[in-house]
């Protein structure tokens, strides 16, 4: 047998053992994330966001800031929510939060304060800072007792919020159930004014639909399914049930709730819009409804203020679109459905970032009245503030017009009001059982009432646990 | 010293002298040529042994972080109430377990409807797989032409599936796509879907079983194929020569052989029916209502999409449920293997 050759492995250098180790440890310390919160350069910020919709209006806006404070902001956008929150929930644990973070207010602003992850504001956001706020919004991103009371229950996501604390400062604004209709084609059909009342609406898209048999219908992202109830159902069985009766339906009272005579006929009022959906209304992401619109496959899209943004993006001329909010039954409680505006997004401070101060100037700067209408016109997304008598002026016709619609009456309906549902509820489920009588139309209304008040009255039961 | 020296010590006949240091003064001497060979050779095995255990080494730990630990954090969390935020977790020991099997009124009920779709999907995605690739491996197997331009045509929807395959099913099948289109166009128009074959309750959940045999197919075709070609040919023709046809020679012979093959389709099948959610996130999201929420996507709706509540752990827990469920049907699946086998 011949000799086995055997070699001795190639030694390092020192030199290389080093540059190795050197590699190993950046590599470690970089996935480990050492480098703390916000930007390292006291010059710069970072902020992240949930809408596309908003870069470019914040980075005109950033512009101007680094203009007048030689601070620059790095604006980026992590879409969808989910994936955001995702995002966030990682970036927390490996210290690598931006400055800044873009959240929905009044909810993941108080689960992310809650948790450790934002800066109590409370101290700094000043009535002279919230000036030139509507009044209405000015307090939103702050703890109140109600929302205190409720990170207490069993399951709550925003534990460990304390009464008075103010996790962020109110960005944009605006509500849910908004239809949006396309303009051109209801003048064919012989409508050049919006709906009064829900009559005319179901009046309006039958006109509309026999003129445009193809693609006349109505749409809204029912994969999500909490938006044909939010968005739809609820601002037109509050305009029909009013104010002191329409919370009632989400409680356990039998007499009153989904199940009770006055949920049924809510349900049966709003299944008379049944015949006129687009056709896989039931199966569309809300993005997907709302292309339909913009692409002319359907004449009516339902969505919130913030819809707009998205049909101008993708190509809907603005001038085309006609809007006005879910309005309310002929012989319902209310004359006319107002909804109340509300801030949907605000503005947060991370913990423990390197640039607070800058952090806070950049916030504060969001809010002055020039910034924040020039910001909207960009975006097509309503600023909390302001915008005095006439808003057409402030932020352009369609914008303005929009802003005009909403109401700030005791009596209007706020849709971001969720003080009378149980803690735990998920919309989702609920505007699934919501989806199984319109638009698929397998269950009738009596039927329908019942499983919403049994499935509502299980998270009653689920808080008390 | 080089690796030729080494080894030619190492194979140096011993030699007689005093063992190492062991001078009868205690005096220092020189080891002897072969404990020195033994030496160098014992260096040589830790050298080589260190270098195996270098390579092996960023595996292992890549396995312990990514593997070891996410699965001792995932089983733990499965006993905890946390939505990935808390500094702390907050320990509930095995209320998780308990509110999806039976005692939460808002879960139990999801977590059985979603049981029970899975359910439909386990039994007809392994079934219809089989009844499909099989005859398919048969025929292509006996294909004397253009037989490796129909195997390629037939394993393509293996290589092109993925989220952008699913978005064109998802094309195909809406209210204006092409298998209505089909449909008016043949003249079996009272067979279309005018909300789409998803949006239909009632052909949500069939559709989408379709399209997962569709994705399916080719590797238990691929699989079959292999073992026909495996076949002992002695066997088909002495069941030929005792006067076995065609579809008896299919029946009693080839299906019997291939009993083991079809264990292990069944076994994968059964497996992706179970723990697979991603089809039925980027087609349906469980819709229309809940007609195609699936217990994969249930774990995924509590880990992702509920809005920030605290309900990893009930993710995690129903994870471990489904890995339960997973190794009950692997174990019964390999008794039923060697049963036949």
């Amino acid at each position: 047998m011949g000799a086995v050759a055997l070699r001795r492995p190639r030694r390092f250098t020192r030199r290389g053992r080093t540059l190795g180790g050197a590699f190993a440890l950046t590599t470690v310390l970089a996935a480990c994330g050492g480098g703390g919160q916000g930007s390292d350069d006291p010059n710069q910020l970072e902020m992240w966001t949930f809408k596309q919709s908003h870069v470019a209006g914040l980075e005109v806006a950033a512009e101007m800031f680094e203009e007048e404070t030689g601070i620059s902001v790095r604006v980026q956008a992590f879409t969808p929510d989910d994936a955001y929150n995702t995002k966030v929930a990682a970036s927390a644990r490996t210290n690598d939060l931006p400055d800044v973070l873009e959240v929905h207010a009044n909810g993941s602003d108080f689960s992310f304060g809650g948790a450790g992850l934002l800066e109590d504001l409370s101290d700094e956001v000043t009535e002279e800072w919230t000036a030139p706020f509507l009044p209405t919004v000015a307090q939103e991103g702050t703890v109140t007792r109600q929302y205190y009371e409720q990170s207490l229950a069993p399951g709550a996501a925003t534990v460990g919020i304390e009464e008075g604390q103010r996790y962020s400062v109110p960005f944009t604004v605006g509500t849910f159930g908004i239809v949006y209709a396309n303009k051109e084609r209801l003048a064919q059909a012989g409508y050049t004014e919006p709906p009064t009342t829900w009559e005319e609406f179901i009046e309006m898209l039958d006109a509309v639909g026999r003129e445009f048999p193809e693609n006349g219908g109505v749409t809204i992202g029912m994969k999500v399914p909490s938006t044909g109830l939010e968005w739809m159902l609820q601002p037109m069985a509050y305009g029909q049930l009013g104010p002191d009766a329409y919370p009632e339906l989400f409680s356990e009272d039998e007499s009153a709730n989904w199940a009770s005579p006055a949920g049924v006929t809510a349900l049966e009022t709003f299944g008379q819009i049944t015949p006129y959906w687009t056709p896989g209304t039931g199966i569309m992401a809300i993005d997907e409804a709302d292309l339909s619109f913009a692409n002319g496959e359907s004449s009516f899209v339902v969505g919130g203020t913030f819809t707009l943004a998205f049909l101008a993006e993708n190509g809907f001329d603005p001038d085309n679109i006609l809007t006005f909010p879910i309005p309310p039954p002929e012989h319902g409680a209310m004359e006319q459905t107002d909804l109340k505006p509300f801030a949907l997004t605000g503005l947060s401070v991370v913990r423990e970032g390197g640039n607070q101060e800058a952090a806070l100037e950049w916030v504060r700067f969001l809010a002055r009245d020039d910034v924040a209408r020039g910001f909207a016109q960009r975006a097509l997304d309503l600023p909390p503030n302001d915008l005095g008598e006439n808003p057409e002026e402030a932020v352009g016709p369609l914008l303005g017009s929009m802003a005009a619609s909403l109401g700030e009456s005791e009596d209007a309906y706020h849709a971001g009001d969720t003080s009378y549902k149980p803690n735990g509820y998920d919309g989702a489920d609920v505007g699934a059982v919501l989806a199984e009588f319109t638009p698929l139309e397998r269950a009738d209304a009596e039927d329908t009432g019942r499983a919403l008040a049994r499935l509502i009255n299980s998270y009653w039961a689920e808080s008390r646990r | 010293m080089s690796g030729e020296t080494i080894a030619s010590d190492a194979r140096r006949p011993s030699e007689p002298g005093p063992s190492a240091g062991g001078g009868p003064r205690g005096t220092r001497r020189r080891p002897a040529a072969p404990e020195r060979a033994e030496r160098a050779s014992r260096r040589a095995r830790l050298r080589e042994a260190a270098w195996g255990y270098a390579f092996v080494g960023p595996a292992l730990v890549l396995f312990g972080v990514m593997g070891v630990y996410t699965i001792v954090y995932g089983f733990l969390l499965s006993f905890a109430e946390w939505n990935g935020f808390w500094p702390q977790w907050n320990w509930v020991g095995l209320d998780n377990y308990a509110d999806l099997l039976w005692r939460s009124p808002v879960h139990a009920p999801a977590v059985r409807e979603a049981g029970v779709n899975t359910l439909w999907v386990m039994i007809a995605v392994p079934l219809l797989t089989v009844a499909i690739s099989f005859p398919l491996a048969v025929i292509l197997n006996s294909a004397r032409r253009m037989s490796g331009l129909l195997r390629s045509v037939y394993f393509l929807p293996y290589v092109t599936t993925g989220i952008a395959v699913y978005f064109a099913w998802q094309y195909i099948l809406e209210p204006n796509g092409a298998i209505n289109l089909l449909l008016r166009s043949v003249g079996l128009g009272s067979l279309e879907q005018p909300q789409g074959f998803l949006g239909n309750p009632d052909t949500a959940l069939p559709t989408m079983i379709v399209v997962m045999v569709w994705s399916s197919v080719p590797v238990a075709m691929l699989l079959y194929l292999t073992g026909l070609q495996a076949l002992d040919n002695s066997l088909l023709e002495a069941a030929q020569l005792d006067g076995a046809g065609w579809w008896r020679t299919q029946l009693s012979v080839v299906w019997p052989l291939l009993r083991p093959i079809t264990a292990v389709i069944v076994l994968l099948n059964l497996r992706d029916s179970l723990q697979g959610f991603q089809v039925f996130l980027i087609m349906t999201n469980g819709g229309p209502g809940n007609s195609t929420n699936v217990l994969g996507l249930e774990t995924y709706r509590l880990a992702f999409l509920s809005e920030l509540a605290p309900t990893l752990g009930l993710a995690s827990a129903l994870g471990w449920l489904l890995f339960l469920a997973a190794l009950v049907v692997a174990i019964v699946n390999q008794r039923a293997l060697r049963r036949v086998g």
